[in-house]
């Protein structure tokens, strides 16, 4: 993989660093961050009052509540936290297919992602799958980090069938706390795409999908006899590819996306769809704003 | 069903092997490609789905290779030649006879000749037939009779290749393997068919006034005086009325008109006293003749001119009596003694002499003459010999008879090939000539003068006139008809009378050359020539009406539905299915 750093201008991190990841969903964090949290705490932003008891903070009695009402109200303020980012990067052999490939695009999209994140003072974990979980990176906090996320990213290779479902449960039922899961892939699951998914949702995660597909999956350009080879597997089958066949292929991956796209819609999942050679920066800065995935 | 290039086991071998070899290398043929893609999780799907669905995609591969075969035994059996009898029709023989009698050169009512629509039909019948009949053209002239092909080009230039010609018609023998015999024809010259001969009639009523007869002839007064008689008949169903002019080399003619009746004949001689030597052109003109080969005729008039003749002898009244009163001859009169061969006389009479070699110019010898080595030999005497016999249609022999002439004593000769004019009812000759074509010609009296009572009889004076004549004067015109010509001189070179030179070759003494129309040939070799006078001067040909086929119409060709062999359309076929296979391959349709 080419240096991940290099792509990313000065400009283009700039934008990026004005953009921060949306989350539908509000999750407890462990520091203190700029995200607000669904407890009280020490935050700037003021949220509510209520009776003062023992033991509290007395710096946040309203003193002027008390001279009007001789009551000692305490002020309560909203808790400003992190988020935990999980960024499933698919690194099963098929995400090697394409030009770019797909696993070089979901990187840079992954290494994009995190980076905003880590602006944020999110907490940022990238884990890389195909069987089984591959790597992980440890939760990186801070735009410092970024460069062991890019390094981590870096060292990513692929290869295996993929099977998102053992890896995401062997992944979540660790202790892990719930937050947003962004899963980079191309979907060719055998086992199926809703299995892995199911398994995130059970463990209750706000699910962000990020489709990748190559022009050559889209559209193949094929023609003639040929022996299709499963880069996953090695299974090969004897093909005549003729326009019927061509059409009847592309109608099945349509309609292959159009389950994907309905899975999503049904469980309120964010979904974007590309393909590897749409302008990467005009993903993350349009798309993924259009998509209401980052602001 | 058979094969015309191969046997049914070879093709049958040849079908075995083709097949198997396309269906070897079809099993054998090149691996697909491989091609490395990220999934085949969705190709799967469709290629399951696909052929679970499709009865197309089972037989496919099935189809494909047996297009593969289909191809390559279509080009493997075109090799063998197939022919099916109901599809392509016959294959077998037919003898295509055209009739190329004159009488084929005569103008029907749309312009075009007899001829032309025998041709016409004739090019109809092979263009109409199966490809894998076979023709054997051939002409009634005996010119033309082709091979058996089926060269359609072949057969083409064969039937162009022919004309009318005059000449003994006669009908090609028809062989073993001839299944069919059609004969194009105009019914004018009746020829003996064989069985099953299917004639096609080109026979259209015409209306011809002809020439059948011209010729010069000398009279009987004189060696030298010389007349045309000419023989003119309308075959028309119309009365004509017919210009004749006759015309001389000197610009001396004669012109008449005759009112011929229909069916009718003009006969009659023309004095051409006044004519100067030279070719003689007779012509009649009639409104609506429909051949005009017969409408000109040729002949030849001898020059006039006194023979410088050289007589050898120890003295003969009466030769020297009679050779001095024709005013013909300049003569001379010398003894063997003096004799010296002398190229610059006409004619030697050698009387009780002749030289040991042959003279320079033509010789008769009269009397006992010693032997020569060119010359019969003489082997012994006949007593009282009598006249038996004597060649009244030789030109030496015209108008002079032997009747009561009577011979005390002749010289027996050994004939060889010598022309006898006059022998004994033993067959021993008592006057001989030389053959026609050897030149300097002879002529051999086998008794002396002195001998015989034959000076004192009519026939003498005659005799050697003719005699002269024969073998120093101009001689008629060889009458022939148009064609093939033979004239009997050896190499001859052959021109026109305008001076064109015709191509000619030699055959023997022979010399052979071509006159398609009527005119005056010259044929010359060293310094003997020969007149030809080619006219068609025959009532059979001119009598454009008299037709053994009137009736005959022209027959149906059976052919097969196909107009090509049938290795033609297998040939096609592949293409066609090669293209085929080259598209759907392409697409992806077969494989």
């Amino acid at each position: 993989m080419a240096p991940t750093v290099s792509l990313f201008d000065d400009e283009f991190l700039k934008k990026l660093e004005y953009l921060s990841i949306l989350s539908k969903r509000l999750f407890a964090g462990q520091l203190k961050a700029e995200r607000r949290a669904m407890r009280r705490g020490t935050g700037l932003e003021f949220a509510d009052y209520r009776q003062y008891v023992a033991g509290d903070d007395f710096r946040h009695l309203d003193w002027k509540a008390y001279l009007r009402l001789n009551k000692l109200i305490l002020r309560l303020f909203e808790e400003e936290e992190d988020l935990p980012i999980y960024m499933f990067v698919d690194a099963s052999q098929s995400m090697s297919y394409g030009n770019p490939t797909k696993f070089d695009y979901g990187r840079r999209v992954a290494a994009a992602l995190c980076y905003i994140g880590l602006s944020n003072l999110d907490r940022v974990n990238v884990v890389a799958y195909a069987n089984k979980v591959k790597g992980e990176l440890q939760p990186q906090r801070g735009k410092g980090r970024i460069f062991r996320v890019f390094k981590f990213l870096e060292e990513m290779t692929t290869g295996g069938e993929t099977n998102a479902r053992e890896s995401f449960k062997t992944y979540c039922t660790e202790t892990r706390r719930r937050g947003l899961c962004v899963v980079i892939s191309d979907f060719f699951d055998t086992s199926g795409f809703q299995s892995g998914l199911d398994i995130l949702r059970h463990f209750k995660h706000d699910i962000f999908i990020l489709h990748v597909a190559s022009h050559e999956e889209v559209d193949p350009a094929l023609k003639g006899e040929l022996v299709l080879v499963d880069s996953e597997n090695n299974v090969s089958r004897e093909v005549t590819v003729t326009p019927s066949l061509l059409a009847s292929y592309k109608a099945e991956y349509h309609r292959f996306c159009t389950d994907i796209e309905s899975y999503c819609s049904k469980y309120q999942l964010g979904y974007v769809r590309t393909v590897t050679d749409f302008p990467f920066e005009e993903l993350v800065l349009k798309v993924f704003r259009q998509g209401r995935f980052l602001k | 069903m058979r094969f015309l290039a191969l046997t049914g086991i070879q093709a049958a071998l040849l079908a075995l092997i083709t097949a198997g070899a396309i269906v070897g290398l079809y099993f054998l043929k090149l691996r697909h490609r491989r091609l490395v893609i990220a999934s085949s999780m969705l190709w799967g799907r469709v290629l399951d789905e696909r052929q679970a669905q499709s009865l197309w995609e089972k037989l496919r591969r099935l189809i494909s290779i047996l297009a593969a075969v289909v191809i390559g035994l279509l080009i493997a059996l075109a090799v063998a030649r197939p022919e099916i009898h109901w599809l392509t029709g016959g294959g077998e023989r037919t003898l295509l006879v055209l009739d190329t009698s004159p009488s084929m050169l005569a103008r029907t009512s749309d312009g075009s000749t007899r001829w032309e629509r025998a041709v016409a039909a004739a090019l109809r019948t092979v263009n109409a037939s199966a490809p894998s009949s076979e023709f054997r053209v051939a002409d009634t002239a005996g010119r033309i009779d082709a091979a058996p092909t089926t060269d359609r080009r072949e057969i083409r230039e064969a039937i162009e290749r022919m004309k009318p010609v005059s000449g003994t018609p006669s009908f090609p023998e028809k062989d073993t393997e001839t299944a069919h015999v059609r004969f194009i024809t105009d019914g004018v010259v009746s020829l003996a068919l064989p069985r099953g001969t299917v004639r096609e009639s080109v026979f259209e009523e015409a209306d011809n006034v002809a020439i059948t007869a011209f010729e010069i002839r000398s009279t009987a007064t004189s060696a030298l005086a010389y007349e045309a008689y000419l023989e003119i008949h309308n075959y028309g169903s119309r009365d004509r009325e017919t210009h004749l002019a006759i015309s001389g080399a000197g610009g001396q003619h004669i012109e008449r008109t005759l009112n011929l009746k229909a069916g009718g004949e003009f006969g009659g001689s023309f004095d051409l006293s006044k004519f100067e030597g030279g070719g003689i052109r007779a012509t009649i003109q009639a409104g609506g003749d429909a051949l005009s080969l017969d409408d000109t005729a040729f002949a030849y008039l001898p020059i006039d001119r006194t023979a410088k003749t050289l007589l050898v002898t120890n003295g003969s009244p009466y030769l020297e009596a009679l050779l001095k009163l024709d005013p013909l001859v300049d003569l001379t009169i010398i003894k063997p003694g003096q004799y010296q061969p002398d190229p610059s006389f006409d004619a030697y009479i050698f009387d009780g002499f002749a030289p040991m070699s042959a003279p320079p110019r033509p010789a008769l010898f009269v009397g006992e003459v010693p032997n020569t080595n060119w010359l019969p030999q003489s082997k012994g005497t006949l007593a009282k010999p009598r006249f038996a016999t004597w060649a009244e249609d030789h030109p030496v022999m015209r108008y002079v008879s032997l009747h009561d002439v009577a011979l005390e004593r002749a010289v027996q000769i050994e004939n060889m090939e010598a022309q006898v004019l006059a022998e004994t009812s033993d067959h021993a000759p008592l006057i001989l000539a030389s053959p026609e074509q050897q030149r300097p010609r002879w002529v051999l009296m086998a008794f002396s003068l002195k001998n015989t009572d034959f000076p004192l009889h009519s026939g003498f004076p005659l005799f050697v006139d003719n005699a002269l004549g024969w073998m120093s004067r101009e001689a008629l015109a060889l009458r022939r008809q148009p064609g093939v010509i033979s004239v009997p001189l050896a190499q001859a070179e052959v021109k026109r009378l305008n001076g064109d030179r015709l191509e000619s070759y030699a055959r023997g003494n022979l010399t052979m050359f071509e006159a398609a129309e009527p005119g005056l040939y010259i044929a010359t070799h060293e310094e003997t020539r020969q007149y030809v006078a080619v006219n068609l001067a025959s009532p059979q040909y001119s009598n454009l009406n008299k037709t053994v086929s009137l009736k005959d119409a022209p027959a149906a060709v059976t052919a097969g539905w196909l107009q090509q062999e049938l290795w033609f359309y297998m040939l096609a076929g592949a293409a066609l299915l090669l293209v085929v296979e080259w598209l759907t391959y392409h697409r992806g349709i077969t494989v």
